[in-house]
């Protein structure tokens, strides 16, 4: 028996975990290191690919901005062929546990991003969503539309979402009802959250509580906007069969942490990478990447006050950006935290920022420079992935899950394929 | 409480809270971010403790999911012991934190007389008013403990020893786990020394805010490991809680002791037998031929948390004839003697239910997993016998031995 695996991949966030999937797709052996767990598991949980140009102008589609990328953003390195394919298996995983996504498929030319209303009454460009099918049209069309929330959730107010939409053109000659269903739970002692819902609508009593409260409560609305509640699970028993009850339509709106659409998402991959025989090491720091004639040897991990060395043929690296630990910054130095790289960032750390909040800000976008095989030139066989990878500003240009699946995905075939190719 | 953890790590990012299976199912628990680091900024100020506290499991769900390496069920425990030592603690909660000691005095007491005198209608009944539930499954008590039954058995003579921690468990309830690991032991030519002076981990104490009980195990236990490393004897546990607080707890919580005694590794057994696998000092090798079979396998949370990954799954998954189901369905609810606490069984059997499910829907006639308490609560929960993954190995193995289902 050797403890030596094929593909050992570094953070199981999306881009992570997407990673593991294609890797263990292809037949190879793969383990899975992580400290934490990315930020997969508090978003929102809707794809965007791309929302804004690099001049903030909003994209009807994602792939009319893929012309206009820097040559170093990942996109650009990848191509839009890849980047579809990365998500056509996305979408196709998550409905085989259950969870359907909506939006246009990759192939439909006439596609374009989904303006999907978050619970700050703001509208986000955003490419899949987890909405009841019907709903999509009717964000466009909608003439009489329901916001819904609980008493006691004081991050969700259905008359300033309604204030704020109505300030969008598209929105503004709308008829908004809100309602707000009494507080489900007694003597809590502070505010309820989406997730808290969610958990509660996962139960047969959180079903029975709603279902004397909701029936019926749409049946003269075309569109009913939802705090993402309807279930933790990508198979809640609840989604399928809300809107029958309801009387209309529905979508959940995007809400801030904890954001449950992407907590639907993380069961999915994990269950699906477990029943793979992927292996996980959580809760593990990485110390550092260990490198033998001029290839990556192993990553040594140091947990519960030993450290141990993990060897593998072929490496991801997938650890996140400056705020999940990827990138290290120093005073005047950036270096990605498992194989040491030093990043090319100005001397003077004034200049890595804009002193203008919305500005362009280089710490934004910096991370590992790859060429098209997501590797950089230093060792051949490490992959990167997801927000360790610079040359893109997710938060300015709404593209942070589309860079981590597709990137992830294609990390992970391409470092299967080597390990394969060079252990026979 | 001289220890102190900075709160100030944390980014509210609430990733521990979508994660923690206490939340899942009851709101009474505010949950980990705010009991921990965000509630801690407030007991700097000595504020009074918020009383939710008491929900939380220890189950370190919290830590195994923060992305900035906050050690949040540290910080909550270290808040229930100071709370303790200023207000006391319940009956209860002792009575569950010593389990230890009431084996100790029960000893000479023949085990079936205890079992009666305990498990009893009429002392569950006693038990259920003082706070612990009746309808919790309170394991019995075996009739000799594992300790005197390995100083019964003649172990060959081999030229290799381990040190076997065997965990209060193992020790008082299920001897039979810690004979198979002897046997293991044995095979990859290991005698199995047992001593005495090993005491419980202490983490049933820390878990209920018995501090310095818990610091006296703490003490006695590192000074056995620090007379046995002198020796360069390695020691060894089955058990992934008592793994977890010697090379976990111990260093956070009694800092001085680390100091004191050097660090000491308890290492895990299932990953020390791998490792003979590697040698070649452990063969599977067998000439009983049993039927092939499935089990499904639970990771507990504190094996989780150590960030060894599972070695008790791959031990099992080099068998020949076996196929392994991962259960992957989070807790299992128990978290040591939360699940037996009369407020917290409802809780309990809720985080658990998802696994239940799954190890029902299975097909399994055996569920595998290394810790004795989640065990306990597999099988009441699931009405499926649980084994820990070595005892599975031993009886696919051993001739002499089978395994009454």
């Amino acid at each position: 028996m050797s403890r030596k695996t094929d593909v050992l991949i570094a953070g199981n966030g999306l881009a992570g975990l997407m990673a593991g999937y294609a890797a263990a797709k292809k037949g190879a052996k793969v383990k899975i290191v992580s400290e934490g767990m990315g930020n997969l598991s508090i978003s929102p949980g809707c794809i965007d690919v791309l929302g804004y140009d690099a001049n903030g102008k909003r994209l009807e589609t994602p792939w009319d901005g893929f012309g206009q990328l820097n040559d170093e953003h990942p996109y650009a390195l990848l191509g839009a062929e890849k980047v579809k394919g990365a998500l056509t298996e996305f979408t196709s995983l998550l409905s085989s546990k259950g969870l359907a996504l909506t939006g246009a498929q990759p192939e439909d030319k006439s596609g374009t991003n989904i303006l999907q209303p978050t619970i700050m009454g703001t509208l986000k460009p955003t490419w899949l969503v987890q909405d009841e099918p019907g709903a999509i049209e009717q964000l466009e069309k909608a003439k009489r539309v329901l916001i819904i929330s609980m008493s006691g959730f004081r991050d969700c107010r259905p008359r300033f979402i309604a204030s704020q939409l109505a300030r969008y053109p598209a929105w503004q000659d709308r008829i908004y009802d809100t309602v707000v269903l009494p507080m489900p739970f007694s003597d809590l002692g502070r505010s309820i959250n989406a997730l808290d819902l969610a958990h509660f609508l996962d139960r047969a009593e959180g079903r029975d509580w709603l279902k004397s409260r909701h029936k019926g409560l749409g049946k003269n609305h075309d569109l009913a906007l939802l705090p993402p509640m309807l279930g933790a699970k990508p198979d809640s028993p609840i989604r399928s069969s809300f809107a029958a009850d309801l009387g209309c339509p529905w979508i959940e709106m995007l809400s801030v942490p904890p954001g449950v659409g992407g907590l639907r998402i993380r069961h999915a991959l994990v269950d699906t990478l477990v029943d793979m025989g992927v292996e996980f090491y959580e809760n593990a720091q990485i110390r550092e990447g260990i490198t033998k004639d001029g290839k990556a040897h192993s990553i040594r991990l140091h947990a519960s006050g030993r450290d141990m060395e993990h060897e593998a043929s072929t490496f991801v690296v997938a650890t996140g950006g400056i705020v999940g630990g990827g990138i290290l910054l120093g005073e005047g130095t950036a270096t990605e935290a498992v194989f040491g790289t030093a990043l090319t960032v100005p001397a003077d750390v004034d200049d890595w920022s804009d002193p203008g909040i919305f500005g362009k800000h280089l710490i934004s976008s910096l991370g590992m420079k790859v060429d098209k095989s997501l590797r950089a030139q230093s060792l051949d066989n490490v992959y990167y992935a997801g927000r360790t990878l610079g040359g893109y500003d997710y938060a300015a240009e709404k593209s942070g899950h589309g860079v981590a699946c597709a990137t992830g995905w294609h990390a992970g075939l391409l470092a299967a394929e080597q390990a394969l190719g060079g252990n026979q | 409480m001289k220890v102190r953890i900075n709160p100030d790590k944390c980014i509210a990012c609430t990733t521990c809270v979508a994660n923690c299976p206490v939340s899942q199912v009851t709101v009474k628990y505010m949950g980990p971010r705010m009991i921990g680091p965000a509630y801690e900024r407030f007991r700097l100020l000595a504020i009074p403790e918020e009383e939710s506290l008491t929900y939380c499991s220890n189950c370190k769900n919290c830590d195994i999911t923060c992305p900035q390496g906050v050690p949040v069920s540290s910080i909550n425990m270290l808040a229930r012991a100071e709370h303790a030592s200023k207000f006391g603690s319940s009956l209860r909660d002792w009575v569950l934190a010593h389990g230890e000691l009431q084996a100790k005095l029960l000893q000479i007491i023949p085990a079936s007389l205890k079992n009666f005198g305990m498990l009893n209608p009429l002392t569950r009944y006693c038990l259920d008013r003082l706070g612990i539930d009746k309808r919790a499954p309170l394991p019995k008590f075996a009739p000799k403990t594992f300790r005197q039954m390995l100083r019964k058995i003649e172990q060959p003579k081999l030229s290799k020893k381990v040190v076997f921690f065997p965990g209060c468990f193992v020790d008082v309830y299920d001897p039979q786990t810690g004979l198979d690991m002897v046997w293991a032991f044995n095979r990859a030519g290991y005698n199995v020394e047992s001593p005495d002076s090993f005491e419980c981990c202490g983490l049933p104490m820390i878990a209920n805010g018995f501090w310095e009980d818990g610091r006296k195990r703490a003490r006695a236990n590192l000074k056995t490991l620090a007379e046995w490393r002198k020796q360069g004897i390695q020691a060894v546990t089955g058990c992934p809680s008592c793994a977890l607080v010697f090379r976990h707890d111990y260093p956070d919580y009694y800092p001085d002791m680390t100091e004191e005694y050097g660090m000491n590794m308890l290492d895990d057994a299932q990953d020390f037998l791998l490792g003979c696998l590697d040698s070649g000092e452990l063969n599977l090798d067998s000439n009983k031929t049993p039927e092939d079979v499935k089990y499904i396998y639970h990771a507990p949370c504190h094996l989780r948390a150590q960030g060894n990954g599972l070695p008790g799954l791959k031990l099992l998954r080099e068998l020949k004839g076996v196929k392994v189901e991962e259960a992957n369905a989070g807790c299992c609810g128990i978290s040591g003697s939360y699940g037996f606490k009369k407020e917290k069984y409802d809780i309990a059997q809720a985080i658990g239910a998802e696994l239940f499910e799954k190890v029902r829907d299975s097909g399994a006639r055996l569920a595998a997993c290394e810790c004795g308490t989640c065990r306990v609560q597999i099988q009441h929960g699931s009405g499926t016998k649980a084994l820990h993954p070595v005892s599975l190995m031993r009886q696919r193995l051993d001739p002499d031995y089978s395994i009454k289902e």
